[in-house]
């Protein structure tokens, strides 16, 4: 038994060697590969000793490297989600396993994503396999207050050290939510913000005791501050076109603000406005329905308006149900394409657009040292397609997740003489 | 026009499970009658005239292939559809053509899980009337009657391909209540929107809702509980489908029982929510010991455990295709689950239970389907295409009607933009009964009276022409 147990030791440190094992030397054979100049068709990238050594249509391969080629596969930077759950909850409905909310908390802004985040869960696998390698997280307004805190920026290698900006942002909440929120009105979450704002501003010269804030505690002014100074961004939910304006009329008296709207519903209808004033969209091509009356005038042509406005926007999915909404990243920028969106836009708004605007370096696919990269079996933004190779800051991911062994485990091709506890 | 009552192809249906019932069906007419008069359908088929589609990439919800024929559209039906087919007797040489020009030819999708009409949009307070969350049984209402048709919903369904659709009560009672099956129409009532002779469903569910709503408020607050709770029950209606055969002097009807009663005679189909692997199986249990028979599970994330024990009790699953992790009983939602169930030889259908997937099952069945291609199977996307009309179509018992592109069957149809496969495909043209009722080129569309003078901008005095300016 002992001899036994030494064997599985030892595969499983084998194993755990090769999913963080720096880039092999690959020469990858006519893909179309995503470059910041866009689609590259019938193009080979050499990957060697770390490095993008060479991107080229004739490149001839050295003798003796591993060669991928496959009918119709690209090459991309991995993809970006800029809105998620990652790492803050196992199962939405367990409540122990759910650090979303904290909703008998006294605190709130200073209430850090990071300080809930766990890389091992079995969400953050899941979703790279589907080409995502980072993402936001961020927790949800709950209780009396409208901030949900301060988020985080990951990476999904799952590994300890995946946290790369652990106060990246702040997220707060406007609308319909936001309104619950603060006790029952838009009014009342507009005076929390302006008031919470004016203690950031003020802090740390307004704060004798820790309480002595008009809208937050000592604590809570001081994780508030980077973002009324505009260091990191303020995430702010809201959808109904004339809360947008109010955001607009926000900025105006505190200019430095760096405010991404997330949502969106209805920012069609003041779009001009909104790129006057520089603010960016975080929203959902395929919302078209007046889910809430903050959203009646949802529809697919919002992000068409706002590309021809010249507004500056994300995409993420927003709609759908499910923990990891960032596995479906790539189909909601292909609706948006399916729409009418010119493909590398809806491209740039699910990779280097988000990445930008939290300070993630770009990975446009470039000669140098391997940062970001997807192998796909198709056109990435197509829901047939799936990642053949990832690698994330030049290292490749195993594509292994709890899904893939369950799928193993059940696969009907599978031959079985034992029960399937032990496949 | 060949025509078979509908009620004969559900019995139909459920014969594999239990020969007799459908004949104790026909022995009660008068009983039929009593419960089927009231809220009738008043659907009747928009005005449609003869159509040929020329030049047609079919996948018709029938072959393994996609086929390249035309299809001939005549009194709202196909008479007559595939490479070689010809204008039938009696249709006119002068018949309109739709040159598809190569393009996909679809029957139209059939959601069997959706809560359109009884969540409706606007999710206000005011719209939540899918769940009668008052006691665990509750098989006495009918989603029908908290179904409003002017969910705007319905529209943005119908143009991502939805041509029926079934609506169901919630998952909150063990026994939840009747679903409604429905044309995709634009109508101000339910009843005429009800599909014509469309069996009615049961609305059953499993697992973690009922026992969390009801833990509180006197049980069921266990898998334990849940499971007396459908076993009391369906005793209890044993006994008064007795009585009720009997028709004694002391047999007074009681609407909660006689559903129970008329899925024990077959009359109507079980559509059960269930997730768990375990649970469904314990579920067919109780359906041997009560010999009825559970037509669909649904959501059935962990269907791909236990395909085989599904294909051999005849019992479909209705899965989503990547949606899990939101409650403990979803954990274990993998990806291939459509086509695992599918390979092992059970009847695997798509579902949205949503207003916004079920905008684009096409594609939710397309990922699925990559997914289980990638994993060693080897489905044809014709094959895959029975996930979105055929398979519903069965489950619903109203393959006789529709759900296919075959001779006689009600002329629902998707022309679309590329393969429908492709996540940048879209509906250009869909008919319901041979009648054109959006057309993406012409704009013809239908809009709820909801979207009317909001969500727009604001109204203004419309420009004046230059006629007219003169005229002043």
């Amino acid at each position: 038994m002992r001899h036994r147990f030494q064997i599985l030791f030892s595969a499983a440190s084998v194993a755990l060697l090769s999913t963080s094992a720096l880039a092999q030397d690959l020469f990858i054979q006519d893909a179309t590969v995503v470059t910041a100049a866009g689609q590259q068709a019938e193009t080979d990238v050499l990957i060697q000793d770390g490095q993008i050594a060479q991107i080229g249509s004739d490149i001839t391969a050295p003798e003796g490297i591993a060669v991928h080629r496959g009918a119709g596969q690209w090459v991309t930077p991995g993809l970006f989600a800029s809105f998620s759950t990652l790492g803050l909850v196992d199962v939405g409905a367990e409540d122990s396993t759910n650090d979303v909310t904290a909703s008998e908390a006294s605190t709130s802004v200073s209430e850090r994503a990071v300080d809930s985040f766990n890389p091992r869960s079995a969400h953050i696998a899941n979703t790279k396999r589907r080409g995502v390698t980072h993402a936001v997280a961020s927790a949800s307004p709950s209780g009396d207050s409208i901030f949900a805190g301060t988020g985080l920026i990951l990476a999904t290698t799952g590994q300890f050290d995946s946290v790369i900006n652990d106060s990246a942002f702040v997220h707060v909440a406007l609308g319909e939510t936001g309104a619950s929120r603060a006790g029952g009105s838009r009014s009342a979450a507009l005076a929390q913000l302006r008031a919470a704002l004016d203690d950031a501003q003020a802090y740390p010269g307004r704060y004798d005791a820790p309480t002595d804030g008009d809208a937050l505690s000592r604590q809570d002014a001081a994780a508030l501050a980077p973002a009324v100074k505009g260091d990191v961004p303020l995430i702010v939910s809201a959808s109904r076109a004339s809360d947008l304006l109010g955001l607009v009329r926000l900025k105006e008296d505190y200019p430095d603000l760096d405010i991404i709207i997330l949502g969106g519903t209805e920012a069609w209808q003041v779009a001009d406005a909104l790129a006057d004033a520089d603010m960016k969209v975080i929203l959902d091509p395929v919302q078209d329905l007046p889910s809430k009356f903050e959203d009646l005038g949802a529809r697919y042509e919002n992000i068409l308006i706002l590309d021809e406005a010249g507004v500056d926007y994300a995409i993420m999915n927003l709609t759908s149900y499910g923990v990891t909404k960032p596995a479906a990243l790539a189909q909601h920028a292909g609706n948006a394409v399916g729409n009418g969106l010119a493909w590398e836009k809806a491209f740039a708004a699910i990779s280097s657009t988000p990445a930008g605007w939290f300070g993630v370096p770009s990975s446009d696919i470039q000669v140098g040292p391997m940062r970001n990269l997807v192998l796909w079996d198709g056109d990435p933004l197509q829901a047939t397609s799936a990642p053949v190779k990832i690698w994330i800051e030049g290292v490749e991911q195993s594509l292994e997740s709890r899904q893939s062994l369950l799928r193993d485990r059940y696969n009907p091709l599978t031959e079985r003489d034992m029960p399937h506890k032990y496949r | 026009m060949k025509y078979r009552p509908l009620l004969l192809s559900a019995a139909a249906f459920l014969m594999a499970c239990d020969p007799s019932s459908s004949d104790k069906a026909e022995t009660k007419p008068h009983k039929e009658a009593k419960t089927e008069t009231a809220f009738a359908s008043t659907y009747s088929p928009l005005a449609s005239v003869p159509i040929r589609i020329a030049n047609a990439k079919l996948m018709d919800g029938v072959s393994s292939e996609v086929l390249s024929g035309d299809l001939y559209i005549q009194g709202g039906r196909i008479v007559a559809v595939g490479a070689n087919a010809e204008a039938p007797e009696g249709f006119p040489s002068d018949a309109a053509i739709l040159d598809a020009q190569g393009r996909f030819v679809t029957p139209g999708i059939i959601d069997i899980h959706s809560h359109l009409g009884n969540y409706a949009s606007p999710g206000v307070r005011a719209h939540g009337d899918g769940n009668e969350i008052t006691s665990p049984i509750t098989s006495e209402v009918d989603a029908e009657h908290g179904v409003w048709p002017q969910d705007p919903g319905f529209d943005e369904a119908l143009k991502g391909g939805i041509t029926t659709l079934h609506i169901l009560p919630g998952s909150a009672n063990l026994f939840g209540g009747k679903g409604v099956t429905l044309r995709n129409i634009a109508s101000r009532t339910v009843q005429g929107m009800k599909f014509p002779e469309a069996p009615e469903t049961l609305k059953m569910a499993c697992g973690e809702n009922p026992k969390r709503v009801y833990g509180d408020k006197g049980g069921p607050g266990s898998r334990m509980g849940n499971v007396a709770g459908y076993r009391k029950n369906w005793i209890r209606a044993t006994e008064y489908k007795k009585k009720r055969d009997k028709d004694g002097d002391d047999f007074v009807r009681d609407l909660q029982l006689e559903t129970l009663a008329d899925v024990i005679d077959g009359k109507i189909l079980v559509q059960m929510h269930c997730y768990r692997a375990d649970e469904m199986v314990q579920i067919l249990d109780i359906a041997k010991e009560f010999n009825y028979k559970v037509t669909t599970f649904h959501h059935a994330v962990e269907a791909y455990k236990i395909g085989d024990i599904l294909a051999e009790n005849g019992t479909c699953a209705a899965m989503w295709a990547d949606w899990y992790g939101f409650k403990m009983e979803s954990y274990d939602g993998i990806r291939e689950n459509v086509p695992f169930v599918h390979a092992a030889g059970a009847c695997a259908m798509i579902h949205s239970d949503d207003d916004n997937n079920i905008q684009r099952l096409n594609q939710e069945v397309a990922k699925t389907w990559a997914d289980g291609n990638r994993a060693g199977l080897n489905i044809s996307k014709a094959e895959a295409w029975k996930w979105l009309s055929t398979n519903p179509a069965k489950a619903l018992g109203i393959l006789d009607e529709t759900g296919t592109l075959e001779v006689g069957k009600r002329a629902d149809i998707v022309l679309w933009s590329a393969d429908p496969f492709s996540t940048y495909a879209r509906p250009e043209t869909i008919l319901i009964d041979g009648a054109t009722i959006f057309d993406r080129e012409s704009g013809l569309e239908p809009k709820s009276d909801f979207r009317l003078g909001q969500g727009e901008a604001p109204f203004s005095i419309p420009q004046e022409t230059s006629n007219a300016g003169e005229e002043l």
